[in-house]
């Protein structure tokens, strides 16, 4: 491996930039680092670089650790967005410097920078000053200056970021074929996802410090695995789905997906139709694909090679939309055609079309959308507008349902709405909550959010599941959640007292094997952390050690629930998020 | 440019008769009258009180103290300019705006200030007396106050251009293999060169013309520790105008040479960076 980042977390006045990222890149790879701005790229770059430290982790080039090494001993070439070049210096003076540095012989340096000088097609300008030299040709200086010691790692921080589209596509060309013909490792941030598509072996996804998700461009926009990587990564329209053992169900109809899906019990899912997977026909026997709903089409935008429709779906569609790409929340579909489509079946605002799915992408989440539970409406609706509930709702690009059960809490009392709990049931969290949790998780809610009044955005998520068979729901969940904030990831594994002499070795072991595995499954990177003693008691410990600190607690039996974390729950001071994965 | 072309703003005509006008009121017509008054001398009476032993002791003085005052403040302003811009430390604000006091003191008190502390009784200056070393009414003094005086120049011309100093262009040095030092000399010090000859000029010329605190100080010993504005002061006070203003001229010359020649170094350098050397 070229580089090896293990665990790297780089943290800002206490918030981490860079949070738990592992990464391998291979020799001679061109690997993007792609995400918006504030995703802690640019950030994990500069400590590959050597330019910032990292507070945990391990950095490896070729197999050296170089975590505590000084950037100038690291052997990498860094180009930055703004060039920097050194403005007081020729051309030929810049490309030498490293070569200076290291007390080159002037000839051993002149025919060095001819080389380079050829290699960046910039023959004959050695003796002019940055300032005479364009855009694109600076930072053809940059990159030829950032190789001229033959680096064994190529940093490249943006950069295309202040050139224009056409310069910008030339010098792309220009950096691969470089790369290819030195075989040089490189890694590339960006936050166009284009760029990304255009050069990359490889793109690695950030979000929040996180490294999301990782693959090669193809990979990642038919099949991602995140919300965030789907409506990144090109449009997409998110639709709250229910996968059934024929397929996905959207709405009233059922759209056969690409991925079968046989022996599943029906549950509700987040669907991913990318724009141009979606056909629009006059009627539904003109579709080609299967039949999703009717819709009105409500505009109509040229964009040359494509034509690039928004169509409102009509009611009775019973598919909610969640948000696109641009943030638009309004409950329009975003279809793009072809010239050659658009000659099959012209359309104009205001027509009505019937729209069929081509392809449907099911998002692995767990999390798919957020129910507000209380006894009235206008507590359900209060509850709804919890900024911490807000908050999760935005980031995760999905909407919150309202449900009333004035029962709630009442032994025995059935439930006043008629049908099951979807997604992730949120109820508020008080004294006594914990009665009211059993009750939802009896009456089949899987996923359960309690929620005190003024929680906040978490920095900590603390993980734990109270029997082993919760572990992998648990871990699926956690990750899912963690993706969406920046807080970094505990588990906390708890023995009984009298066990720590006994069986420290099987602690330690199922420790780590449940460290892969959120690493393997789930991308999820977390410290562990082991006590001994009383689990509710620990847990509330741990929890009280520190603020904005949020809890998610895994279990398959009902009865280690109401014995071991009523106590817990009934403080109502943290927000607690219980993965039930037993029978009701 | 012809005077005639009309510019983008108006107003030309107006403002560059102002420009001309308080140039001349200000600042040629004094000097032209300093020039008339020492011409009218006889050439041997200029050179007698040019050349006399305790004039030409007292230019040495001006201009060795001020030469060294602008010196160490080349040196230590700079420091002081880097600390201020590139550190965040509590009290920041506070040591920037202590800079400017210099600026705002008259000069007189400084003086009087730093003759309480390095006379030989002085808070400092009785630590320093079993050395041998005397500060005040000694050359050493007169280039204390001179530097003191002179500081907020070096500093303030300074700092601006450390501020536009990028740090991207340390870092890319950094990773292209460059020890600290070699980047400070390579990267940083040319970027900033023609702010500190800048800074060295203002203190330099700001000494030169010092008279307040220096004559706290000073103790004023002829051929000693008397600077030329004083020994001019004398002369008035003995009603020898023409003496005054031949030393006057004699300042004024030299002073312009300095200036120039500073001027013309750091138009050389920009120069030689345009071309581009090897």
């Amino acid at each position: 491996m070229s580089i090896t980042l293990d665990q790297v977390t780089k943290r800002y006045a206490g918030a981490p930039v860079v949070n738990d990222v592992s990464l391998d890149i291979g020799d001679g790879e061109f690997f993007v680092l792609l995400g918006p701005s504030g995703s802690g790229k640019s950030t994990l770059l500069r400590a590959i670089a050597g330019l910032s430290g990292v507070d945990h982790g391990r950095i490896a080039l070729h197999g050296r650790d170089v975590t505590h090494v000084a950037a100038r001993k690291r052997g990498v070439g860094l180009v930055f967005q703004n060039y920097a070049l050194f403005g007081h210096m020729t051309v030929a003076e810049n490309i030498e410097f490293a070569l200076r540095v290291r007390h080159m012989r002037a000839k051993a340096r002149r025919q060095r920078r001819q080389e380079l000088l050829r290699l960046v097609a910039l023959e004959g300008l050695d003796q002019r000053l940055p300032a005479q030299l364009s855009g694109g040709q600076q930072q053809r200086v940059a990159v030829a200056r950032a190789l001229a010691h033959k680096p064994e790692v190529l940093l490249l921080d943006e950069p295309f970021g202040a050139l224009d589209a056409k310069i910008r596509e030339e010098l792309r060309r220009t950096i691969r074929q470089v790369q290819r013909e030195l075989g040089i490792t490189t890694v590339l941030v960006t936050h166009d996802q284009e760029e990304a598509f255009a050069m990359a072996d490889r793109i690695g996804i950030m979000n929040l410090g996180r490294l999301l998700e990782l693959g090669a461009p193809h990979d990642l926009y038919s099949r991602p695995a995140t919300r965030f990587v789907a409506t990144f990564l090109g449009a997409a329209n998110l639709i709250l789905a229910r996968r059934t053992p024929d397929g996905i169900q959207m709405g009233a109809n059922t759209v056969a997906a690409a991925e079968s899906s046989p022996g599943v019990h029906e549950h509700e899912v987040v669907a991913v139709v990318r724009p141009e997977e979606v056909e629009v026909a006059a009627s539904r026997d003109g579709l080609s694909s299967g039949y999703f709903a009717r819709g009105v089409v409500h505009e109509v935008v040229f964009t040359g090679a494509l034509e690039s429709l928004r169509v409102r779906l009509e009611n009775g569609a019973q598919a909610p939309l969640l948000a696109q790409a641009d943030g638009d929340a309004s409950a329009s579909l975003l279809v793009t055609r072809t010239q050659h489509e658009q000659r099959g079946f012209e359309v104009h605002p205001g027509q009505s079309v019937a729209i069929g799915v081509r392809r449907v992408h099911v998002l692995p989440t767990p999390l798919s959308s957020f129910t507000a539970c209380a006894a009235s409406a206008a507590l359900a609706d209060t509850l709804s507008r919890q900024p911490l509930l807000a908050e999760l709702a935005v980031r995760m690009k999905t909407r919150i349902a309202l449900r009333a059960e004035p029962q709630l809490g009442v032994a025995g009392a059935a439930c006043a709405v008629d049908g099951p709990f979807v997604g992730t049931t949120v109820i508020a969290s008080q004294a006594e909550c914990a009665q009211r949790a059993e009750w939802l998780l009896r009456r089949g809610a899987k996923d359960l959010l309690l929620l005190p009044e003024h929680a906040a955005v978490p920095q900590r998520v603390l993980i734990h599941w109270m029997d082993e068979a919760a572990r992998s729901a648990t871990l699926a969940v956690s990750a899912s959640v963690l993706r969406h904030l920046s807080a970094e990831a505990v588990y906390v594994g708890i023995f009984p007292e009298q066990s720590a002499s006994a069986h420290p070795q099987h602690g330690m072991r199922e420790l780590l094997d449940a460290r892969s595995e959120a690493q393997l499954a789930h991308g999820l990177e977390m410290r562990t952390e082991l006590r001994f003693g009383d689990v509710a008691q620990q847990l509330a410990r741990r929890l009280a050690e520190a603020p904005a600190q949020m809890l998610i607690v895994g279990l398959t039996e009902l009865s280690r629930f109401a014995q071991a974390l009523r106590g817990l729950l009934d403080g109502g001071q943290w927000p607690v998020l219980i993965v039930y994965r037993g029978s009701p | 440019m012809s005077f005639r072309q009309p510019s983008v703003l108006p107003g030309f005509g107006l403002t560059f008769g102002f420009t001309t006008f308080f140039l001349s009121a200000i600042v040629l017509l004094p000097l032209a009258a300093l020039v008339l008054a020492a011409a009218s001398m006889h050439w041997s009476d200029f050179v007698h009180v040019v050349a006399s032993p305790r004039a030409l002791g007292s230019f040495r003085l001006s201009f060795g103290a001020s030469f060294l005052a602008a010196a160490i403040n080349l040196v230590f302003g700079f420091i002081i300019a880097w600390t201020l811009v590139r550190y965040e430390f509590p009290g920041r604000k506070l040591i920037d705006a202590l800079i400017d006091m210099p600026f705002a003191l008259p000069t007189a008190v400084s003086g009087i200030a730093l003759t309480t502390v390095f006379a030989h009784n002085g808070w400092i200056g009785r630590y320093l007396e079993p050395w041998g070393v005397k500060v005040a009414y000694t050359w050493l003094g007169v280039t204390l106050a001179l530097t003191l005086i002179s500081m907020p120049f070096a500093v303030r011309a300074v700092q601006p251009a450390l501020l536009e100093v990028q740090r991207d262009l340390e870092e890319a040095a950094e990773t292209l293999g460059a020890h600290r030092l070699y980047v400070f000399r390579h990267i940083i010090l040319p970027t900033v060169l023609p702010a500190l000859l800048t800074g060295f000029t203002l203190a330099f010329a700001r000494a030169l013309g010092e008279y307040g605190s220096v004559i706290f100080i000073a103790g004023n010993l002829p051929m000693k520790t008397e600077i030329t504005p004083l020994l001019i002061v004398i002369h008035l006070e003995e009603f020898d105008y023409q003496g005054a203003a031949a030393l006057g001229v004699v300042m004024l010359v030299i002073s312009f040479i300095v200036l120039l020649a500073i001027n013309l170094l750091q138009a050389w350098g920009r120069r030689r960076h345009v071309r581009g050397a090897h």
